[in-house]
């Protein structure tokens, strides 16, 4: 009896171990614990044995019951834990199913990146029409009677008023300065805004030249403030788009409508500042001009300067968006080519 | 413009031991835009005088000849060389092993070496001008003409550039750094500004005393406008011989041809002191008299190569008794040339007004070296400086001239401004106190004669800052700041004063709609220029009488600028068809139209202008892109906070297709048209085999929630019921009327499809739907969802004839 027991154990817990599935294993289950099982009949062939016997096989089958019900949860869990919700492995290398999703213009991308910035130093944003008269573009800023950007071969003026002067004389605007009077005269001082926006110029192009090109300007506005605070501007602009602080220079520059005014340079990232063929072999590239708002400009904004003061600065995004990404053709950004627009996504 | 700094040191001693590149920073932070220094000596290592001591023939070659060179060696060398012009005895430019020339002056720099030529050895080689860099020094007549150095003084071996005077370093300076500061135009202000910078004392100009009793030459200043002083000095005893060779050197670093001595003595002054001058051959000069006045109507100046340009009333021109000379201050005529049989001259100095010189210079697009100082706005007293130096040189080198007749007309000289600042003013600009020796050690070495007074500096600008460039005192403050270097003031922080944050609700709405566009919805963001091809403002049938127009546009067919984004989208709509047949595009930007707009004062009136956003979707199936547009315009309210625009029947805009347009509304007032383009303006922009639904609305005529709007509901308690229904309607019933007659029966109606097909009649299409259903407290039971469904198909049935599609 013993060795038949023993037999049922050893043949059983085989069948276990065999079991590749839930269902085999269930059928496992029945066939070793069921009604119908060997153990259930030892246990019914039980009544022709002593005492004493009953009592051992007893003992044996019970264990041998506990052996296959432990074995059992182990294999089932041995199996669970190798299942898949698949029916066969899948090519794991086939590209997953592409996010549909389009883009902003890459300079509208570094445009809101920098007003973002300038948002959490109080500066405000403001737009400019595109149309603007001489008046505003140039008269306000201090631009001499006989500045050749007045001709029509750097600005582009508007039929019926090219020979017109001041208010009467209208124009794609040449620069975004014209709206820092506009928006003065609005929002009176002190004031902190920046003025994003496209400006046009008469110009031949080429890969490095466009009519038509985006600007960011920031002006601020208030009393007793020194030039050198203009330094703080600058490196918000730099560390938003390069992500680091950069190095930078500011040397003598002029412009109508500064006092003085300044050339902002930054260290070539190319070289770091050793001198390489992109900087011109010496170490710094011309980022963006600044400078003190002229008396002459706030006074045509309806400020008295000797109140008020406070410095710009300007920076052109195209060339910002090209050195951010390597861009080698200015053309590109308004050539709606989504070729090029894609690799912005 | 190009600046030597031997000459230079003329004036000013630089400190010892300093490097070229910190000049050219130090210039570039406080000054001008230094772009390069150039050593120019350093090309000619290896580059010597030789003395030819024997002409042989060459046993093996008709045209080449051996010669024997004393290099200043040890023992003369073997040159072989095939120069048309060589005797024993002449002293030649000799090309070492190692030295670097260009071949006929053309193409890559080659390295010299010791070499055979057909059988006979060659140490290096004897130069042609063109070889060696040197042709502005000795012209070369022909190819095989080798330099002669008669005449110069030099010995075998001496390196070239010393003998030249070309060991020097150059400064290219960036002209447009210097457009508003007249008195950097010439070397002697350069060496100002570096005498400041170092703090190094500056030289005076070479001084020349003129007889003041000379007989007076006679001029005449008719235009005392444009001419603020003429200064006419007649000298005999001039000639067409050549400058010494430091002072062609001096002209070749600069960028200027050498000619002969007395062009040369004035090109030279001028780069010295920045005021240009002129020489006139003084029998050329009819009349002995000098006329300074207008052109008239139909006169023509002649020039040296027998061309001549016509003059206006407007240009300024310098005349002898009958006809114009020169054209005042930009270049002279055939008359004023300086030939072999010249014996005298007569010397112009002059001052002209900048704005006469700039306005002729632009109509005969023609800058000179003359002009584009004139137009800087040059100070008279500069007269002086260019009139000493050039006498003090045509002494130097005509010694045997004589001046024997002179005039000094100056109908208005340049006045000094006199600027009054205050210590609070630059103390507060500056950002730190400097102090008062500081200050005035800065403006004095510049120039400036300087008092303080009760904390006032009364500073008297020099004639020189006088034009223009120094008016007021930001002005002075600049300088002040400049010279100390902008970059030694500590950037102080901005502070920022917390009243109220940035709130721009309309910025962040255009925000919201582009990034819903480019985020949410897969449009790429197109960058089109104001000005379009006329080709697509037709093509989408664009009225364009009110347009505004560009008085010289890129291109004719550019004149135009947008009324709408539609042509510029259909534009790139075309472009793009050849690379990709699915996509989306938006752009946001100005339009204008004639119209009566004042953004900021009553007396500028501008077109109306005002943002626009349009959006295309191109793809093949037109229904399946234009609900997909419609669903995109249908939910931009939701996705960015703003108030509800809707979508109705209305004007068709041209460019639309006559079965699938609608308004876009904002509180009934239409802000904008969507549909699918028609065939027509397809064709006619090349849009092939493909469909686009579009869409332009007014962007400044959106109006964002000032917060979200929605508000939170409560979750039911007890799941929706969920029923799909199919209806059978005619073709005409749409879906709007179905959408109204059971919305208010249910809590959700959502549409499902249209079908047509073998089990629907013809002239029929079935509609299929969900419905979401819910009562209020318990559960739907069958019968009441039974009995609600009946309900909805009898309205149906009534309102639109609709039967229930059996299965």
């Amino acid at each position: 009896m013993k060795e038949r027991l023993e037999e049922i154990k050893t043949k059983g817990l085989e069948k276990i171990e065999n079991a590749k599935t839930l269902v085999e294993l269930e059928e496992v289950k029945k066939d070793l614990t069921g009604k119908k099982s060997k153990l259930a009949e030892v246990f019914k062939n039980m009544g022709s044995l002593s005492a004493d016997e009953k009592k051992s096989v007893g003992m044996l089958t019970t264990e041998i019951k506990n052996v296959f019900a432990e074995k059992l949860s182990r294999k089932e869990e041995e199996i669970i834990s190798n299942m898949s919700v698949l029916d066969r492995p899948i090519d794991i290398t086939i590209p997953g199913a592409p996010v549909k999703s389009g883009a902003l213009h890459p300079i509208t991308q570094m445009r809101n990146d920098l007003n973002e910035a300038f948002a959490s130093l109080g500066f405000e944003v403001y737009t400019e029409d595109d149309i603007s008269s001489e008046k505003y573009a140039f008269d306000n800023l201090n631009f001499a009677k006989d500045h050749p950007a007045r001709q029509s071969m750097d600005t582009y003026w508007i039929e019926g008023t090219e020979d017109k002067e001041g208010a009467e004389r209208l124009c794609l605007k040449p620069h975004l300065t014209g709206g820092s009077v506009r928006y003065l005269l609005k929002h009176g001082a002190p004031a902190r805004f920046v003025y994003p926006g496209k400006v046009f110029r008469n110009e031949t192009t080429d890969a490095r030249h466009e009519r038509a090109f985006y600007q960011y300007e920031a002006l601020i506005v208030d009393k007793d403030i020194s030039f050198s605070s203009g330094m703080v501007m600058i490196q918000t602009i730099l560390e938003k788009v390069f992500g680091k602080k950069i190095n930078t220079r500011m040397r003598e520059g002029f412009f109508p409508f500064t006092e003085p005014g300044y050339e902002i340079d930054m260290e070539c990232l190319v070289c770091g500042g050793v001198g390489c063929k992109v900087c011109n072999h010496n170490g710094w590239i011309e980022v963006m001009p600044g400078g003190v708002i002229h008396p002459n400009v706030l006074k045509s904004a309806g400020l008295n300067p000797d109140e008020w003061t406070g410095f710009y600065i300007n920076i052109g995004l195209d060339r910002l968006v090209m050195m951010r990404y390597g861009v080698d053709d200015v053309r590109l950004f308004h050539s709606s080519d989504l070729r090029f627009l894609k690799e912005f996504k | 413009m190009r600046v030597s700094l031997n000459l230079i040191k003329k004036y000013v001693d630089l400190p010892k031991n300093i490097t070229n590149d910190k000049i050219a920073y130090d210039m570039t932070l406080r000054t001008v835009e230094v772009e390069g220094a150039l050593n120019v000596g350093e090309k000619f290592h290896d580059i010597i005088v030789g003395k030819i001591l024997e002409v042989k023939a060459h046993p093996n070659a008709d045209k080449l000849r051996v010669c024997i060179v004393d290099i200043g060696e040890d023992a003369p060398v073997q040159i072989v060389c095939g120069g048309s012009n060589l005797y024993a005895g002449e002293y030649v430019v000799v090309c070492k092993p190692g030295a670097v020339v260009v071949w006929h002056g053309q193409g890559e720099p080659v390295k010299i070496e010791k070499t055979k030529m057909r059988g006979e050895e060659s140490f290096g080689m004897i130069c042609a001008a063109e070889e060696v860099f040197l042709s502005d020094f000795f012209p070369q007549m022909d190819e095989a003409e080798i330099i002669d150095l008669k005449g110069i003084d030099c010995a075998p071996g001496d390196n070239i550039a010393d003998v030249l005077d070309l060991n020097d370093t150059v400064l290219e300076i960036d002209n447009k750094s210097l457009s508003n500061r007249p008195d950097l135009w010439g070397h002697y202000g350069i060496a100002r500004e570096l005498s400041t910078i170092y703090n190094v004392p500056l030289r005076k100009i070479e001084s020349y005393d003129i007889d003041k009793n000379l007989p007076k030459y006679n001029v005449e200043i008719e235009e005392t406008n444009k001419c603020s002083r003429y200064v006419a000095v007649e000298i005999d005893g001039i000639d067409e011989r050549k400058a010494p060779i430091w002072m062609q050197a001096a002209l070749v670093k600069c960028g200027l041809r050498p000619i002969n001595a007395i062009v040369d003595i004035t090109n030279y002054v001028m780069i010295a002191t920045g005021q240009p001058l002129h020489a006139f051959d003084k029998t050329h000069v009819d009349g002995e008299k000098i006329v300074v006045r207008n052109a008239k109507k139909g006169e023509e100046l002649l020039l040296l190569d027998n061309n001549s340009i016509s003059l206006t009333e407007d240009d300024l021109v310098i005349c002898d008794k009958d006809e114009p000379l020169a054209l005042a201050g930009i270049r002279g005529g055939k008359k004023d040339s300086i030939l072999p049989d010249t014996k005298g001259v007569l010397l112009e100095v002059a001052s002209f007004s900048a704005t006469a010189i700039r306005k002729t210079g632009k109509r005969f697009a023609e800058k000179t070296d003359a002009s584009m100082r004139f137009e800087k706005g040059i100070d008279t007293q500069r007269v002086d400086e260019g009139l000493s130096l050039a006498l003090t040189l045509i002494k130097e080198i005509f010694p045997e001239s004589k001046i024997v007749k002179y005039n000094d007309v100056c109908p208005s000289a340049t006045k000094k401004n006199v600027i009054e600042v205050s210590r609070k003013f630059l103390n507060e600009r500056l950002g730190k106190v400097i102090s008062d020796d500081v200050i005035k050690q800065i403006l004095t070495s510049l120039g400036y004669e300087v008092t303080l007074d009760n904390d006032i500096y009364t500073c008297v600008v020099p004639t020189y800052r006088s034009t223009g460039d120094v008016t007021i005192k930001d002005d002075v403050m600049g300088d002040i700041a400049r010279i100390l270097s902008f970059d030694s003031f500590e950037a102080k922080p901005i502070t920022i004063t917390l009243e109220h944050s940035i709130n721009q609700r309309k910025v962040l709405l255009e925000k919201r709609i582009m990034e819903y566009l480019a985020y949410r919805c897969g449009f790429y963001e197109i960058f089109t220029y104001p000005w379009i091809d006329e080709k697509y403002i037709k093509a989408a049938g664009i009225d364009t009488s009110d347009a505004i127009r560009l008085a010289t546009p890129p291109a004719p067919e550019l004149a135009i600028l947008r009324k709408s984004l539609v042509p510029g989208a259909l534009e790139a709509i075309s472009k793009n068809l050849r690379y990709y047949d699915e996509f989306k595009i938006f752009e946001v930007s100005e339009v204008y139209r004639k119209g009566d707009y004042r953004p900021s004062s009553n007396d500028e009136i501008l077109p109306v202008q005002h943002k626009s956003l349009t959006g295309a979707i191109v793809g093949k199936d037109a229904k399946k892109i234009f609900y997909e547009l419609k669903g995109v315009l249908e939910n931009m309210a939701r996705y960015t906070h703003m108030e509800a625009i809707t979508l109705e029947k209305d004007e068709k805009p041209n460019w639309a297709d006559i079965n699938a347009y609608l308004s876009i509304k904002l509180n009934d007032e239409v802000i904008g048209y969507f549909g699918l383009l028609n065939v027509k303006t397809m064709n006619e922009c090349k849009i092939k085999r493909t469909n686009v639904a579009m869409f332009e609305l007014n962007l400044d005529s959106l109006v964002p929630f000032a917060s979200r709007d929605n508000k939170y509901e409560r979750l039911p308690e007890l799941p929706l019921v969920e029923k799909d229904l199919s209806i059978i309607v005619d073709e005409d019933v749409n879906w709007e009327i179905i959408h109204q007659t059971i919305k208010n029966k249910v809590k959700e109606v959502e549409f499902v499809d249209v079908y047509r097909g073998n089990q629907i009649p013809e002239g029929k299409k079935s509609v299929t739907f969900k419905v979401r259903m819910i009562n209020e407290g318990s559960t739907m039971t069958m019968e009441e969802i039974n009995e609600k469904m009946a309900s909805i198909l009898k309205s149906l049935e009534k309102r639109c004839g609709a039967k229930l599609r059996e299965e």
